[in-house]
């Protein structure tokens, strides 16, 4: 009787799951892993011979496995509780899958090959990370022999616009330069050695903001979230502080900003290392919102600019993208500061929590995320007659050469006649005004 | 199909459960472990299958061949010759085609081009088994399967196929025929199968995550310390991931009646080099012993040659590549060395035994690990001297996996052996094992589950829909 049951709650609990995975409701998205979930393969017999039927298959019952949520969470607990935790001891953790695509060696921009590479080019933090005291650091430091290759990017970028706008260096340092402890004072080193080199190799005229220096001023303060690869909102105040000494412009104390804080963030670095003591110790989302400032803001398609949609510079949820609601390939911001001043924002993500100091010293802000945009940076900043250039990135984009290559495309990529946009602004702007609207941005589509 | 992933577990192992005790005669349940041990195959390879079924018949027919012409010695040879020479030719062909090619244009300055051929998972397993089936037909130690339904299933039944125990026919071929029901038997081979899923996916792998990191991630920084910390994690990672997969074979075979051999017995309370591979992965050894080492003399001819023979040929079975076969030939060197200093290391204490089988195993799996000879020579130097002062996270290790490490080394200590059956202790531990057996099962089930799950979950920084 004890072996048939024995037998019998094994089997029952093989069989009771398969059941709740048949008959359960499928999901199609998985938000805390940011991707779609597989989709049930066709089995036909080239899908069968080839194997990609078999793989998909399996896909799909991993994706779809009856509570899968709570088992990820199980898995985080019973990981946790392998052993004992000490204070202030530092556990390094390996996580991702690191590929790196090769660049190929024609560097012709226009050669397939190059635009092949820099469309499947992925930024991708992945490695070998420090966890402290539930916060995770990244054991990634820079690269002072690839940085100045960024800088000569800028270089060209500045000559193309020299008389017409300057151009500024904004990266930021990555936390590795933050890690509390002694032992880790290395990578200090190596991130100043990064940045270094950017400021060394550009030309005169080309404007480098002092980030990392203006941050280490700040060194105990809440500069970066424990649980994801972004700096706080705090971080990017102290980058805008260092663009702005660069552009001499007075920067908006943060004692005037309306503070707004969200609770219980748990970011990327948190996702892939699953850590118990990062999980227990969440993040908090601190916004600082410039005083007495309205803007209207859109966001357009990669490859056009038809089709704007409306968007805001800060969003209302509880993790990174509260800051300009997240990555857009293209976004414009207008401001109430009637100065007449532009500035575009060449970005990676690290860029959204800086840009949203800028509007209480720009009328207009392009930012513009060169992983996604198709549309000519020199085009549009010519159109529109942008004053200020800024590159305010994380530091992996200024050390591959793959992002690097992309910002330089920027300038090369599909020329868009950005003057018609412009031309349509102003007449719904006149026509605005003489129905009474007040600072609306235009939301029309060329069609 | 591996065991150790949601679809076996979840559908196709209680599909293949129902659909073979839906019967009781034997030869319809002979068919369907057929039909779903060639399921299992096609899965992973759906072309390769071919293979498979080629080698199968063909040692069923050469099976027949020498069995119809047992009075003609020379049709009983060429059938035997056929089957060393096609089975032994798959395995050049599929498995070391590359290595030829690469050593004959390294020895003779020639360019023939590598055909990239990728290997077929399990051949190394199932040709030595049909290879060893003709050979026992040959010298009549069994008689030749008639019926190719049984004989295909013995070949291919899914929880043998891929990675072992390579079963002898003999050990089986009654139970091709007669399997009554039993449920001890289930009721063991459900044990057993826990066992080993719980040793694969949660010890293997859980130690495998600290081997990447040490072996691979931090191997330029690596402290002697560390170095060691790597092997011998390595070693245990390797110990669990195989013979927790040779526990689940057996266990899948125990549920459909059949009883496999043993394929380990706790090698890591080995007294010596050779005692340790008395102890593991046996039927390998096992092959090598009776098919190689004795026809070329064995303990009476030859013997140092023959034992390094045999460590060759098991270096290179366990991968196309010199680091191989540099494995092999250093093990069986030191098995040589035991041989010629027996008296001197009979009189060396149990401890020191135990401590020299285990220096001289734990540092043999460096050739095992690295199969780029630049990486294990900076190793090897590494386990001997390094500069680099400890990392900092070696202490959090040792501190966040204690648990682990204590039950990794209480599975690797011969409790059977210390307690043997019968004496008290075993008898209490059993009585208290059976008590807590329904709990077990289920926990290592449902752990096992949700770390492959976690397997599966795979986050990306940016949105990818």
């Amino acid at each position: 009787m004890r072996k048939k049951l024995e037998i019998g709650l094994v089997f029952g609990c093989l069989v009771a799951i398969s059941l709740l995975f048949v008959f359960g409701p499928k999901e199609k998205i998985s938000l805390s892993e940011k991707r779609s979930l597989a989709t049930l393969p066709a089995l036909t017999w080239d899908s069968y011979i080839s194997g990609t039927f078999s793989k998909g298959m399996q896909s799909y019952i991993n994706d779809h496995f009856p509570f899968r949520a709570q088992a990820v969470r199980l898995t985080e607990a019973f990981r946790y509780n392998l052993g004992f935790h000490l204070q202030n001891q530092e556990k390094i953790v390996v996580v991702g899958n690191p590929n790196k695509i090769k660049e190929p060696e024609d560097s012709n921009l226009d050669s397939a090959a190059q635009k092949a590479y820099l469309e499947g080019f992925e930024e991708f933090d992945a490695g070998s990370m420090v966890i402290l005291n539930g916060k995770i650091y990244t054991q990634n430091s820079g690269d002072p022999a690839i940085s100045p290759y960024f800088a000569k990017m800028l270089n060209v970028y500045a000559d193309s616009l020299w008389g017409k706008a300057r151009v500024f260096s904004a990266v930021a340092p990555l936390s590795s330069a933050f890690i509390p402890l002694k032992s880790y004072e290395r990578y200090v080193g190596r991130n100043e050695a990064t940045l270094k080199a950017i400021q060394t190799n550009l030309n005169p005229g080309v404007y480098f903001a002092d980030v990392m220096g203006e941050m280490n001023q700040h060194y105990n303060e809440y500069l970066w979230y424990g649980s994801d690869h972004h700096w706080t909102g705090l971080g990017a105040y102290y980058g805008y502080v260092a663009f702005c000494k660069a552009a001499g412009i007075t920067p908006v104390p943060l004692s005037s900003m309306e503070k707004k804080v969200r609770k219980g963030f748990l970011g990327t670095l948190y996702e892939l290392t699953r850590d118990q003591s990062v999980r227990d110790n969440p993040d908090l989302v601190e916004t600082y919102i410039p005083p007495g400032i309205e803007t209207k803001a859109v966001r357009y398609n990669p490859y056009d600019l038809k089709n704007p949609q409306l968007t805001k510079v800060f969003c209302n949820s509880a993790n990174y993208s509260t800051f300009i609601c997240g990555d857009a390939p293209l976004m414009k911001i207008t401001t109430n500061v009637k100065n007449g001043k532009k500035i575009a924002v060449v970005k990676n993500s690290m860029g959204n929590a800086f840009v949203v100091y800028l509007i209480s010293h720009y009328e207009q802000i392009y930012v513009v995320d060169f992983r996604y945009s198709k549309h000519n940076l020199l085009k549009i900043m010519k159109d529109a007659k942008v004053d200020d250039l800024v590159f305010a990135v994380g530091m992996y984009a200024a050390v591959s050469r793959g992002t690097i290559g992309m910002m330089r495309q920027l300038a090369y990529q599909k020329n868009q006649d950005y003057s018609d946009v412009l031309k349509q602004e102003e007449a719904q702007r006149i026509l605005d005004s003489i129905n009474g609207v007040q600072d609306t941005v235009v939301v029309q589509s060329q069609n | 199909m591996v065991f150790s992933s949601l679809t076996f577990l979840y559908f196709f192992l209680p599909l293949s459960i129902v659909f073979y005790f839906a019967f009781k005669n034997v030869r319809i349940q002979n068919f369907i472990l057929l039909v779903f041990s060639f399921i299992f195959y096609a899965w992973g390879e759906p072309v390769w299958v071919i293979l498979l079924l080629f080698s199968a018949l063909l040692d069923y027919f050469n099976g027949l061949l020498i069995d119809k012409f047992r009075e003609n010695k020379s049709i009983r040879l060429l059938a035997l010759v056929n089957s060393i020479v096609i089975n032994l030719g798959l395995l050049a062909t599929f498995k070391y085609a590359d290595f030829i090619i690469q050593n004959t244009n390294f020895l003779f300055g020639t360019s023939f081009t590598e055909p990239n051929i990728l290997l077929p998972v399990g051949i190394s397993f199932y040709t030595f088994q049909t290879l060893s089936y003709t050979i026992d037909v040959y010298k009549g130690e069994v008689k030749a399967e008639k019926d190719p339904i049984d004989f295909l299933m013995f070949v291919s039944l899914f929880p043998q196929l891929v990675a072992g125990p390579i079963v002898r026919y003999a050990e089986v071929a009654a139970q091709t025929r007669v399997r009554p029901f039993d449920w001890a038997n289930v009721s063991t081979g459900v044990n057993r199968f826990c066992l080993g899923l719980f040793k694969k996916v949660v010890l293997a792998n859980s130690v495998g995550i600290l081997v990447e990191k040490y072996l691979q991630v931090q191997f330029n920084d690596l402290s002697t310390p560390e170095a060691w910390f790597g092997i011998v994690l390595y070693s245990l990672q390797l110990y669990f991931d195989f013979s927790g997969y040779s526990d689940m074979a057996i266990g899948l075979g125990r549920i459909f009646g059949f009883t496999f051999p043993e394929n380990f017995r706790h090698p890591y309370a080995a007294t010596s080099v050779a005692n340790f591979y008395q102890r593991w992965h046996k039927t390998l050894g096992r092959f090598l012993r009776d098919y190689v080492y004795i026809p070329l003399g064995g303990n009476k001819k030859y013997q140092i040659r023959n034992i390094l023979v045999v460590w060759f040929l098991t270096g290179l079975w366990h991968g196309a590549s010199w680091n191989f076969v540099l494995w092999g030939l250093f093990l069986g060197g030191f098995m040589v060395i035991e041989k010629v200093l027996k008296k001197y290391f009979d009189l060396l204490p149990r401890f020191a035994l135990y401590a020299y089988a285990l220096l001289v195993v734990n540092f043999s799996r460096s050739f095992f690990y690295f199969d780029d000879f630049d990486k294990l020579g900076i190793f090897l130097g590494k386990l001997f001297y390094s500069p680099n002062p400890i990392g900092a996270g070696w202490g959090t290790d040792l501190a966040s996996y204690a648990f682990l490490f204590v039950v990794v080394i209480l599975f690797c200590i011969p409790w059977d052996e210390i307690f043997p059956k019968g004496s008290r202790t075993n008898d209490v531990a059993s009585k208290y094992y059976r008590g807590f057996s329904l709990g077990i099962n289920l926990l290592f089930l449902l752990l096992a589950t949700a770390l492959i799950v976690d397997d599966t979950y795979n986050p990306f920084i940016y949105f990818r829909f």
